[in-house]
């Protein structure tokens, strides 16, 4: 019975999702915005249905999530008709990768990187200069790129991740506006056209810009990135949730709320912070590197500081030190404005707006961090 | 045996010398108290032990070592853990977290093992959270039930306890205790009296170091006892005749009539 429940829960979001993705006219559009908010009322003030919801999540975790995957695995079939939005949901994917490497720097560790552009630039600028000018094919150059982001990372900043306060977050900031002014200027990564015709991803000999079927329907190119982001999005928050609800999350959360009393526990507030801010920029640049191959090009204005925010605004919508939190924000976050195109002018705005709403009237974030229970 | 051995240690603040010139030792297994009125420089004796602040002058050896120059990292994890007069717990964490840090410089498991044989890791979380429990169980039965709710929402005086917990949970040699009943009302200095009694009890070869800033507290925790003023060594020996020295007195008297 909870199971059934489980089931009909992710399908009806499911549902929604595509509904509200896919509904152009006025009419459907209106329907579906009213289904929405008429199942969030209802969710209110139904209190007892919330309890039985979450209980039947709790009971059957594994079932919940087999169901997600399969839904998440057939959302190109219901996105089939339109490649735009096949790609918007790679790129929301994409972004739960980026935003859970930030997410341990910032979340966990407290490390405010707000460099997140630039680094996931180093791992895009990296694909792209090891495959036009490198010659390299695109799965191995994605493979190298992160490291470019972890080794830069590690030699820029660890002077600074040692200081207290605020100086990290400043010194993020230039280094952002740094990093565009380089890629602006210098000659070898094409200047403000940047790098141009980068190869597709090509696995086990399959093109990434065939079009791939998937139960004889024909999907969308950019269905295989879909997939691509998915694997590694799936892969990236089952890691970082093992490294979370482990010694290493337990360490960085109490070096974030309390550096005396960890240096006192014997902890290392130079190591720790060295390691969340190399893990972490690992999977920021993984998420440019593989955005590099699937627009096929990188530019200055790709990884400008406005993507930073992006990334800061996910992790503050989700839930600051959330490992679902990062991967509901994402989703959220990355496709609204693109759903509404009046917004998508204004979507800087939209965001700072969201994290200071946000901020004032709900810290924790949508899907608030749990406590750790190391099973 | 001494277990720590502190000669000269002087402390300053620019102008001000916290600590002066002091001599402190301490026996494998001994509890000493140390008291002193506000500002006498019994924090600062605990930081410079620690690593927190520097010491201008003076030599530390902790079980045949110099500390001078270490981080107070390395020294933690050569086995001296403490508490702070004000709470220092991280709150949003929950009670175990708090505990299991102290645990986690004596880990076995790497991040390797934390992503790629998960068994391994949670088989030895499982045993830390255990004694974490058994830790916890010692003060207060009801609190190992309550070990995953955030510290945050404990009462101050189990708060205290699980600070206590978390210098344990390393297992050291030598244990800080900074006015562990800083805040608290007459029945709970009791309890936490009774505490301290039950970690001699559990761990007698522990060596403990008491700071009280109101000395008839101290009375029932430790025989040997040190009393500082202005950041001097004035007095030192059996309770009673530290009590009674005309010096320690006369620097508690002199801050009564300084408040009346
Ligand atoms: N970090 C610091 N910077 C400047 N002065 C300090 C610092 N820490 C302590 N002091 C000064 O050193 C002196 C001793 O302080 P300490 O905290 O050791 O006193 P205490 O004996 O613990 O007093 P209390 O009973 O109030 O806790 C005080 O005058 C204090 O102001
Ligand atoms: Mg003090």
């Amino acid at each position: 019975m909870a199971l059934v429940l489980v089931w009909a829960a992710e399908l009806a979001v499911f549902a929604l999702v595509v509904a509200g993705i896919l509904a152009e006219r006025p009419l459907p559009l209106a329907a579906t915005g009213l289904a929405i908010v008429a199942a969030a009322v209802g969710l209110r003030l139904r209190p007892g249905l919330r309890r039985a919801l979450v209980a039947a999540f709790v009971a059957h975790r594994r079932a919940a999530l087999a169901g997600g995957a399969l839904l998440a695995l057939a959302l190109p079939l219901a996105l089939r008709a339109s490649p735009y939005w096949t790609f918007v949901a790679a790129l929301a994917l994409l972004y739960v990768t980026i935003g859970q490497g930030l997410n341990l720097q910032i979340g966990t560790a407290g490390v405010l990187n707000l460099a997140g552009a630039a680094f996931a630039g180093l791992g895009g600028y990296s694909v792209g200069l090891l495959t036009v000018t490198a010659g390299w094919p695109a799965w191995l150059a994605v493979l190298a790129a992160p490291w470019v982001a972890v080794i830069v990372g590690t030699l820029l900043f660890v002077p600074i991740l040692k200081t207290r306060g605020h100086y990290l977050a400043l010194v993020t900031i230039a280094f952002v506006f740094i990093f565009n002014i380089l890629m602006n200027n210098f000659e070898f990564t094409g200047g403000p056209q940047g790098i141009k015709n980068i190869p597709t991803l090509r696995l086990f000999g399959w093109p990434f810009t065939a079009k791939p079927s998937l139960l004889g329907v024909e999907l969308p190119a950019h269905a295989n990135f879909y997939y691509a982001a998915l694997v590694m999005a799936s892969l990236t928050t089952l890691v970082l949730r093992r490294l979370h609800d482990s010694w290493l999350g337990l360490t960085l959360n109490t070096l974030r709320d309390d550096e005396i009393a960890a240096r006192c526990c014997g902890v290392s507030i130079t190591r720790g912070k060295l390691l969340a801010f190399c893990i972490g920029n690992f999977f920021i640049g993984l998420g440019g590197a593989l955005y590099a191959v699937m627009v096929g090009f990188v530019s200055p204005p790709d990884f400008d500081f406005g993507y930073s925010l992006v990334m800061l605004s996910v992790i503050i919508i989700g839930g600051v030190d959330s490992i679902p939190g990062v991967v509901l924000g994402a989703c959220l976050l990355l496709p609204l404005p693109e759903r509404f195109r009046f917004l998508h002018e204004y979507r800087l705005l939209l965001y700072g707006l969201v994290i200071v709403v946000m901020l004032l009237y709900r810290p924790q974030g949508l899907w608030p961090a749990a406590i750790r229970r190391y099973r | 045996m001494s277990l720590l051995e502190v000669k000269g240690l002087t402390v300053s603040f620019g102008g001000l010398v916290a600590l002066d010139a002091v001599d402190v030792g301490v026996d494998a297994g001994e509890t000493l108290g140390v008291i002193g009125p506000n500002g006498s420089g019994k924090t600062t004796l605990f930081n410079a032990l620690t690593g927190l602040y520097a010491a201008a002058a003076g030599e530390i050896r902790f079980a045949g070592r110099e500390l001078a120059g270490l981080e107070a990292h390395a020294i933690a994890r050569l086995g001296i853990a403490r508490t702070f007069q004000s709470s220092r717990l991280c709150l949003a964490l929950s009670a175990f977290d708090n505990i299991l840090i102290g645990m986690q410089a004596g880990r076995r498991t790497g991040l390797l093992d934390s992503v790629f044989r998960r068994g391994k890791l949670l088989a030895e979380m499982g045993e830390a959270l255990e004694r974490a429990s058994h830790l916890l169980a010692l003060f207060n039965r009801d609190l190992p039930a309550r070990g995953f709710e955030r510290v945050g929402q404990l009462p101050q005086i189990d708060r205290r306890r699980v600070e206590i917990c978390r210098a344990l949970a390393s297992r050291p040699k030598l244990l800080l205790l900074d006015e562990p009943s800083a805040g608290m009302n007459p029945e709970e200095t009791a309890e936490l009296m009774r505490d301290l009694q039950i970690v001699r009890e559990e761990m007698p070869g522990l060596s403990v170091i008491v700071i009280e800033h109101d000395m008839f507290v101290i009375e029932g925790v430790s025989r040997r006892v040190v009393a500082f003023n202005y950041g001097r060594k004035i007095a030192e020996g059996p309770f009673a005749a530290v009590a009674a020295h005309p010096e320690v007195r006369e620097a508690y008297l002199g801050r009564e009539t300084a408040r009346a």
